[in-house]
């Protein structure tokens, strides 16, 4: 058994391993991730997750409801330290799977994967808790400071293939679902199919479906949401092509959000990213911005990175051919969030986050494109591929692309029993 | 964004040890627990809110410097996340502002000198503090030289106080007593309440010399619930009953079953007409994060019966028009923020620690509530800033 093997096991086990090791895996990390640009090309499938903040055993059931490694592909879009009680566990573990499968695993750089916010929020107290010096605290920020921006995911497919094996391919090709909820066990909890473009009305600018409904089994647009059509919580749109069988656009996966400051996926690409997370500027705004039912842009309440309304979004996919943005980040009590006709969303994967917000998790997973023209048939921002903006930039009636089918499993915390902790132990602060 | 120290997050997780093979506070809770154990853990919470106090206090939020005393030294650590601190912030200068509001309007605004003439040293207002535990407004009045302490707005110094007060504490007689011990160990808190002397056997105790303003306090030792009993009720020396009062309930009634509550604010309102009252406490049990926070506040130990009862906002009102006041009003602590709070405050807040918890925020302070009524405050209590003009 090799090293890693061995680490990946002891980890999986939610017990840390000796500082000496840590500072060899987190090395071997560094290598691994000074090789990779600012923006990761990654090949559907994959399974994309939001924040983990330290929520060891949700990761695990998190893998146990998406697949292990290296059997499924994972994205993982930061913010895997801070808040939870495991964050060391949890960070090195999913290093240790990157070391190992590195085709298979994808980690980009949250906005607590930072010096400064790890001190505030919990990782360097749980570092020097459980071993007595801050040794392992600086391995792990080093490592912070190699992680990528962001991801371009090429070759989703606009349907899905099946949720579980018991499931005909044929049969889920022929309802052609534009998007499917899944419960932990693999059950679908809802299905729409795609709809052809112009059943529906022209590009409406309200996000649909937001907040998530009240639960993802609601059925079918509510009267409340008007001629929404997608399923609560998402932004499905009906709004596709259509045809059947063609490669979805790129999907860019960031932590935070889009920054005025970048125009194009090109211009990240540009950013020097070997340091700590500035307090402004581009490489900043990727990691602390929030999408928010404004126009344009606005100031962040975080007090770091910026608001961005719709036409932001949309401006930015269309110059970039873009057909989505997932990024995590912010809370989702549901667990998933489309915006602004499902060109962006907002996927978490910390199930009763800080043990104390009761919300699920979800994870999201787009399928391959089978006819295998995703990778190459668009120019879909990957490197050099984008113009810029420059000559497509319209004011108006940015033509959405059709966006990637896509499937969100939806996961609780995992039983308390599990936790290796006492059960009923005071854990979250309240105002008392 | 400033971390001004490496805060050491240890203290935030109770007794546990490491890897979480610690034991919990406490040891077992199970339902079958003595009503005695409950009370000690509901006084628990006192030291929670007083480490939290502090918490704020150290990081700059609010100005009291009284609440070092109240956290034992043992306690090694005393910060909080930014969401707490932010939350302590905004429940202290919510309820700040409406007691300066009460004591404005009777102590020094215009009804305090309806009579045309300005008595000095004249108890003109009284506020009764149920449940206080290590609360230290009471210091904080008494001292008040002016200084901006509150949301950045001057409260009078205590020389230019038209008339004083009478501030009545009452908890159960264990944390009275620690209390007594604590001023009078501590010169300061000596000086806000000069002459800290013990009344009864019970621990009940006052400040037998005057304070500063000339105000008088009492501190009451005794379980809230006697109370709401039919006969045999406690006295509570020193009571007045023919002047404007407000009752305040910090997250305190919310422990007691609710007929004990709604007879313990019964038992002020029939003895004082001009009687107000400030409640605040948790609300909205029942959607996901109130799930949580029930069951989370189990496995403490605590059980908070009102709220299963007033689940909303309004509920609170409701529940205060129905004990008899006719212009009620309830703000979550999130609308607080929002609302109560001036923008240079909030600014100032903003920039003391970076709040990456903004939706966490939004659900924490969404599930507490300040309620409150008075026969003759102003209806709507807008905080507009007409109404700050008492010097």
């Amino acid at each position: 058994m090799s090293d890693l093997d061995k680490w990946v096991a002891q980890l999986r086990a939610c017990r840390p391993i000796p500082e000496a090791d840590v500072r060899e895996l987190c090395h071997k990390a560094r290598e691994l991730l000074i090789e990779e640009g600012n923006v990761v090309t990654v090949n559907a499938p994959v399974t994309i997750c939001g924040d983990i903040h330290g929520q060891f055993h949700d990761l695990m059931e998190l893998f146990r409801v998406g697949g292990d490694v290296p059997d499924t592909n994972y994205l993982f879009m930061g913010d895997f330290v801070d808040r939870g009680f495991y964050s060391l566990e949890s960070f090195l573990l999913l290093l240790c799977l990157k070391v190992r499968y590195p085709d298979r695993m994808t980690l980009i750089r949250g906005n607590h994967e930072s010096r400064q916010i790890t001190t505030v929020y919990g990782f360097y107290d749980e570092c020097l808790r459980k071993y007595g010096s801050a040794n392992v605290w600086r391995y792990c920020c080093d490592v912070f400071d190699y992680l990528a921006l962001g991801a371009i995911v090429l070759g989703a497919s606009n349907t899905l293939s099946p949720a579980s094996e018991s499931s005909a391919a044929q049969e889920y090709a022929d309802m052609n679902l534009e998007v499917e909820v899944c419960n932990a066990d693999g059950v679908s909890t809802f299905q729409f199919p795609r709809q052809s473009r112009s059943l529906t009305s022209s590009s409406d600018p309200q996000p649909r479906g937001s907040p998530n409904g009240s639960s993802s089994t609601a059925g079918h647009s509510s009267p409340a949401t008007g001629n929404k059509t997608g399923p609560p919580g998402s932004g499905a749109s009906g709004s596709s092509g259509g045809s059947v069988g063609n490669p979805a656009g790129a999907v860019l996966c960031v932590h935070g959000g889009l920054s005025p400051l970048i125009q194009t996926v090109d211009a990240i690409r540009l950013l020097d990213r070997k340091q700590e997370v500035p307090h402004e500027g581009a490489m900043c705004d990727l990691l602390w911005s929030d999408p928010d039912d404004i126009d344009g842009w606005g100031l962040s309440p975080r007090g770091a990175g910026f608001l961005f309304g719709a036409d932001i979004v949309k401006e930015f996919n269309y110059k970039n051919d873009l057909s989505l943005i997932a990024r995590a980040h912010q809370l989702v009590m549901e667990g998933f969030k489309e915006m602004f006709d499902a060109s962006i969303v907002t996927v978490w994967s910390a199930p009763n986050y800080c043990y104390r917000c009761g919300n699920v998790a979800a994870l999201l997973e787009l399928s391959e494109d089978e006819s295998g023209l995703g990778v190459f048939a668009r120019s879909n921002g990957d490197v050099s591929r984008s113009d810029g903006g420059q000559e497509k930039g319209r004011p108006n009636g940015f033509d959405t692309l059709e966006g990637p089918a896509r499937r969100y499993r939806v996961f609780q915390a995992a039983p308390q029993d599990s936790r290796g902790m006492p059960a009923k132990k005071p854990v979250a602060d309240y105002f008392l | 964004m400033a971390a001004p120290s490496i805060p050491n997050l240890l203290s935030l997780r109770g007794s546990r040890g490491i890897r979480g093979h610690g034991r919990g506070r406490g040891g077992h809770h199970g339902p079958g627990r003595g009503a005695a154990s409950h009370d000690s853990t509901i006084q628990g919470t006192d030291t929670d809110a007083a480490v939290s106090r502090l918490s704020a206090v150290e990081l700059g939020y609010l100005e009291d410097p009284f609440a070092q005393y109240f956290v034992s030294p043992d306690a090694q650590i005393t910060r909080r996340l930014p969401i707490i601190n932010r939350g302590t912030f905004v429940r202290t200068s919510a309820l700040d502002r409406l007691v300066d509001q009460f004591l404005r309007q009777h102590v020094f605004g215009e009804s305090a000198l309806a009579g045309g003439q300005i008595q000095e040293n004249v108890h003109n207002a009284q506020i009764i503090s149920l449940g206080a535990g290590t609360d230290t407004r009471a210091f904080r009045l008494f001292t008040s030289k002016g200084r901006k302490w509150n949301q950045g707005r001057d409260v009078p110094p205590y020389e230019l106080w038209r008339n004083s007060i009478v501030y009545h504490e009452i908890d159960f007689p264990r944390i009275v007593e620690k209390k007594l011990a604590t001023v009078r160990q501590t010169s300061s808190l000596k000086e806000a309440l000069p002459d800290p002397n013990l009344e009864q056997a019970d621990g009940s105790w006052k400040s037998c010399g005057r304070p500063p303003n000339g105000s008088e306090f009492w501190c009451h030792g005794l379980d809230l619930r006697d109370l709401s009993r039919e006969t045999d009720l406690p006295r509570l020396d020193g009571l007045r009953t023919d002047i404007p009062t407000l009752l305040i309930s910090e997250c305190c009634l919310c422990y007691l079953e609710t007929s004990e509550a709604s007879n313990v604010i019964k038992f002020f309102k029939d003895r004082i007409p001009q009687l107000g009252i400030v409640l605040y406490e948790p609300v909205k049990p029942d959607d996901p994060f109130g799930k949580q926070m029930v069951s989370n506040l189990a496995a403490r130990g605590i059980r908070m019966p009102t709220l299963e009862v007033y689940k909303e906002p309004k509920d609170q009102e409701d529940r205060l028009r129905a004990a008899g006041w006719e212009v009620c009003c309830a703000y979550t602590v999130e609308k607080a923020w929002e609302e109560f709070i001036l923008q240079d405050d909030q600014q100032r807040v903003d920039s003391l620690e970076g709040l990456d918890e903004v939706e966490e925020w939004k659900l924490l302070a969404g599930h507490y509530v300040i309620a409150w009524a008075h026969p003759s405050w102003d209806m709507g209590m807008r905080w507009d800033d007409n109404d700050m003009k008492y010097y």
